[in-house]
């Protein structure tokens, strides 16, 4: 580590790291637009001026982003002439903006809306007509181009370059002329197209599917992990007035994802807004299932453990460590839900093994279980509990359906299923509505974060199953 | 100006009016590849050639007038940097008003592929990239016959002149962006990607073409080179001024008699250079304003035309040498209307990556075609002299932002009073109004 002095105060910055890297870290605010720690560094949009001291020559304002760090160099951030570079660059960068934040998706979270409140000026002084270009450019299925709105940082340009290693993007056309632009206007390709959006600092690149979907101050937003693939990429889950889930977007973790995941990951939020959703219990009666008491259904629960015996338990991959830990007192044999490995497997971070928690539901004693297997042993069981959100979703509640009523079939997931087996059900909260630990593949604990309350009704998975546990305590002691 | 009248010599021109001066035979009749010999088989080490060039004082002609010599002693030592090593030679000649690269490589290319070689034994490089302006097509094809000539003849290749070192020469033929003529946008385009400046550091002598060593050299300043060696340090110094020795070839162009590209030394009096070579301003008008060293340098007015032709003297009078391109306007131009063009020219060149170039050169242009136009306001004067603040010096990755507020400021301090004189009459004074708005449609 190197010894600098910013801002009036001796700091340690890594010398591997450009100085802006040691900015950002000791709580100074400088602005940055095309530097992104997960980029190369390019010095081109030259906001992130800075005051720089070295030795004996005179102070002088430099780009943070592309000044590497020097043992007892002097950094000053809040400089006047600092600020005045950088009030400058926004001026010049606002001269063909369109200002047109009222609608605009970024506004809100924008770099160039956020900085110029910072330290922009008031009043613009261009009287020259603003640069007229394509306002809604389509990329393909999932990015739309504003070319008016673009700052040409060139962020989305390395990103693909740099990190997918497939370059689709380029700056095309000269100076004041120049566009971000695919090679002969083909759709972007790809299952990591999402991330640009995420860091273009301003409104250019938006997604296709959150377009005037919402106002991001509207928007709460909690960490969490998104459950995929076996990566367990870290997220925030972002849900509209406390209901509708509106956007999934990477949340940075080196030891993981560092700063991105992928669209598989991205749009599989809509599952989360399904109708529908099973709110408390039903229990199967004469005319089919009917609504009871939860405390009721595992009363129930518990009496037919006591009746056939410790059931045989398949969980769903999705279920986590504490609820694993839980559910395992519980079964003859437990199992989790194994489906076959997907197409999307990369060598960037999709793994193509659908189930997140493999490795943490493998350490507590479950086996993996092909959902084609899952349903022989279901044919052949007494009782059986299918727990955790997805598990009917994984068998398929067809085939769920073709289950002969000789098995008592308890369900524990987010939707109803309707099926002759299905005995008892008990809603449980999805992945937006809890909070737990996924181990990816590389044992790297993932939490889930409650981003919103689970529907009226919905207790706690390990909650239910505590309640479950204390009620066949005496049934299954052996 | 020194009082002493400075030692006039031809020597760079000194071919080119030879019935076929590009020929490999006639340059060899007339002095020709004598430097490579010298260097080569008379027992100069490189580190020796090296420190001749710097004794000798030459500053690079492309511009900027740093010394050669210096920019040489940069390349990594061999025995600790095993990459490959580059000399790119900067034929992009574009700067507006220059064109004397042009001369030397359409009448003299074995000059230059001479001076190539020489630098390229100082500096241990095996391979030299020659980047041609585009539209410099005869300029391409005599280089690029030469090198052939310059290859057939074992001057280019392996064992040149039966000794151990081998050099080769690759022509490389430009899109026709000004930028490419920035070093390290050269560098990027040579390497077949967009003329996108780099970042300095790090500078091309630690991580140039291909991450390698790297030198790039103007062409006139590599024609120097041969001459150095053949004349010595003490023969060039004799040259010039003590701070800018050599002679320098001149272009000068506008309202002049006999516009044309003119060998001088460098020091001379503008005045002569202008009533000497050029005949004086035509048609037997006055002098209002003139540019020193190409469109990048500021507009000094008519009355400051006595003044030495070197880096030091212009910086002094408040321009700049540049290319020593010296454009002159008479009384009937309109300075503001000059500046119009040349915003234009910087707003259509500028790359587009740093924010204040991108946008800045683009809002100079608009503003001085509006006050052209009879559109300004008062404020627009000062607002001019702010984005050119807000601009440069040093604000970008290169020096185009530089080039272009540099005149900016210049015209606001010098010809302020034809800013406002534009304001004030709404029009332009000097009735170009509607042909600046021809200028504008035909360029929209």
């Amino acid at each position: 580590m190197t010894k600098i002095i910013l801002n009036g105060r001796e700091v340690e910055a890594d010398p591997k790291q450009p100085l802006i890297a040691a900015c950002h870290e000791h709580a100074s605010a400088v602005p940055m637009y095309c530097y992104h720690p997960g980029l190369s560094p390019v010095g081109s949009c030259r906001i992130c001026q800075v005051e720089v001291k070295q030795g004996e020559t005179p102070a002088r304002v430099v780009v943070a982003c592309r000044t590497p760090v020097v043992e007892g160099m002097v950094v000053n951030t809040e400089a006047p002439k600092a600020h005045e570079a950088r009030r400058q660059c926004l001026e010049f960068l606002l001269k063909n903006h369109p200002l047109d934040c009222p609608i605009c998706d970024k506004a809100g979270e924008c770099d160039l809306q956020d900085y110029s409140f910072a330290e922009g000026q008031g009043e613009g002084r261009s009287v020259e007509p603003r640069r007229k270009l394509e306002k809604r450019k389509s990329l393909g299925d999932v990015i739309v181009l504003d070319q008016e709105r673009c700052i040409l940082c060139s962020r989305c340009v390395r990103f693909f370059e740099e990190v997918t290693k497939k370059p689709q993007l380029t700056v095309a056309g000269l100076g004041s002329r120049s566009v971000i632009s695919t090679f002969a206007d083909r759709p972007l390709e790809g299952n990591y197209q999402g991330n640009v959006a995420d860091i273009c600092p301003v409104g250019a690149l938006t997604l296709q599917s959150f377009r005037f979907q919402a106002r991001v101050w509207n928007l709460t937003k909690a960490p969490s992990t998104c459950g995929e693939c076996s990566r367990g990429c870290s997220i925030t889950v972002e849900v509209l007035r406390r209901q509708e889930v509106k956007r999934l977007r990477p949340r940075p973790n080196p030891a993981v994802n560092q700063f991105w995941m992928c669209d598989h990951g991205r749009f599989s939020f809509e599952r989360f807004n399904a109708p529908g959703r099973l709110a408390g219990a039903l229990l199967r009666g004469r005319t089919g299932l009917e609504a009871i008491d939860p405390a009721d259904a595992l009363d129930e629960i518990a009496d037919l453990v006591r009746m056939h015996g410790a059931p045989l338990v398949v969980a769903s991959p999705w279920l986590t460590q504490e609820e694993g830990e839980r559910l395992r007192v519980l079964g003859g044999a437990n199992h989790f839900l194994s489906p076959a490995p997907n197409t999307l497997k990369d060598d960037l971070l999709h793994t193509g093994d659908p189930c997140p928690n493999r490795r943490g539901l493998g350490a507590l004693g479950f086996a993996p279980l092909a959902p084609a297997e899952a349903l022989e042993r279901l044919r052949a069981a007494p009782l059986a509990l299918l727990v955790g959100e997805r598990a009917v979703e994984l068998l398929g509640a067809a085939a769920l359906a073709t289950l002969p009523s000789t098995l008592r079939l308890v369900v524990l997931d987010t939707h109803p299923l309707d099926a002759p087996a299905a005995c008892i059900e008990i809603g449980v909260p999805d992945a937006s509505e809890r909070t737990g630990t996924w181990l990816n593949l590389d044992g790297h604990a993932g939490t889930l974060g409650i981003a919103r309350s689970a529907p009226a009704g919905v207790a706690p998975l390990t909650r239910t199953l505590d309640e479950l546990v204390r009620r066949t305590r005496g049934a299954l002691a052996r | 100006m020194s009082a002493t009248p400075l030692k006039r010599e031809v020597y760079l021109l000194s071919r080119i009016d030879l019935p076929d001066s590009h020929t490999l035979s006639v340059y060899k009749a007339n002095g020709g590849y004598q430097a490579l010999e010298k260097v080569l088989t008379g027992g100069f080490t490189p580190a020796q050639v090296i420190q001749l060039v710097k004794d000798s004082g030459l500053r690079g002609r492309g511009g900027a007038g740093f010394s050669t010599g210096l920019k040489w002693s940069f390349m990594p030592d061999v025995a600790k940097d095993a990459r490959p090593r580059y000399l790119a030679v900067n034929a992009d000649e574009s700067e507006p008003g220059t064109c004397k690269d042009r001369v030397l490589m359409e009448k003299d290319p074995h000059g230059l592929i001479e001076g190539i070689l020489v630098a390229c034994y100082a500096m241990r490089v095996k391979t030299a990239y020659v980047y041609v302006r585009g539209e410099y097509r005869l300029s391409y094809e005599r280089v690029a016959a030469a090198v052939q000539e310059a290859r057939a003849a074992g001057l280019i290749g392996q064992k040149i002149l039966g000794t151990d070192f081998a050099c080769d020469i690759w022509m490389h033929k430009g899109a026709g962006a000004y930028i490419c003529g920035e070093e390290t946008g050269l560098m990027e385009s040579l390497e077949g990607k967009r003329g996108h400046p780099r970042p300095k550091p790090p500078f091309p002598a630690g991580s140039g073409l291909w991450k390698s060593p790297t030198t790039v050299n103007n062409v006139e300043t590599l024609c120097n080179v041969p001459f150095v060696i053949t004349r010595g340090a003490e023969w060039f110094k004799s040259l010039g001024t003590p701070k800018s020795p050599g002679n320098i070839l001149i272009g000068i162009s506008g309202h002049v008699e006999r516009p044309g590209v003119y060998e001088l030394p460098l020091g001379i009096s503008a005045r002569s250079v202008l009533e000497e070579c050029a005949g004086g301003v035509w048609k037997g008008r006055t002098l209002k304003a003139w540019i020193p060293g190409g469109s990048s340098t500021g507009l000094l007015p008519g009355a400051k035309i006595d003044v030495a032709m070197d880096h030091d003297s212009i910086r002094e009078a408040g321009s700049m040498l540049g290319t020593g391109a010296m454009i002159m306007l008479d009384e009937t131009a309109c300075t503001v209307r000059a500046m119009q063009v040349i915003s234009r020219f910087y707003d259509h060149e500028s790359c587009g990556q740093c924010s204040q170039c991108r946008e800045g050169t683009q809002w100079l242009a608009q503003i001085f075609a509006r006050l052209e136009r009879g559109q300004g306001r008062m404020e627009d004067i000062e607002l001019l002299s702010s984005l050119a603040n807000g601009m440069a010096p040093a604000k970008t990755i290169c020096a185009l932002a530089d080039a272009a507020a540099i005149p900016t400021h210049a015209i606001v301090k010098n010809f302020r009073a034809e800013l406002e004189e534009h304001v004030r009459l709404g029009r332009c004074p000097l009735g170009s109004a509607h042909e600046a708005a021809e200028l504008e449609e035909a360029h929209a």
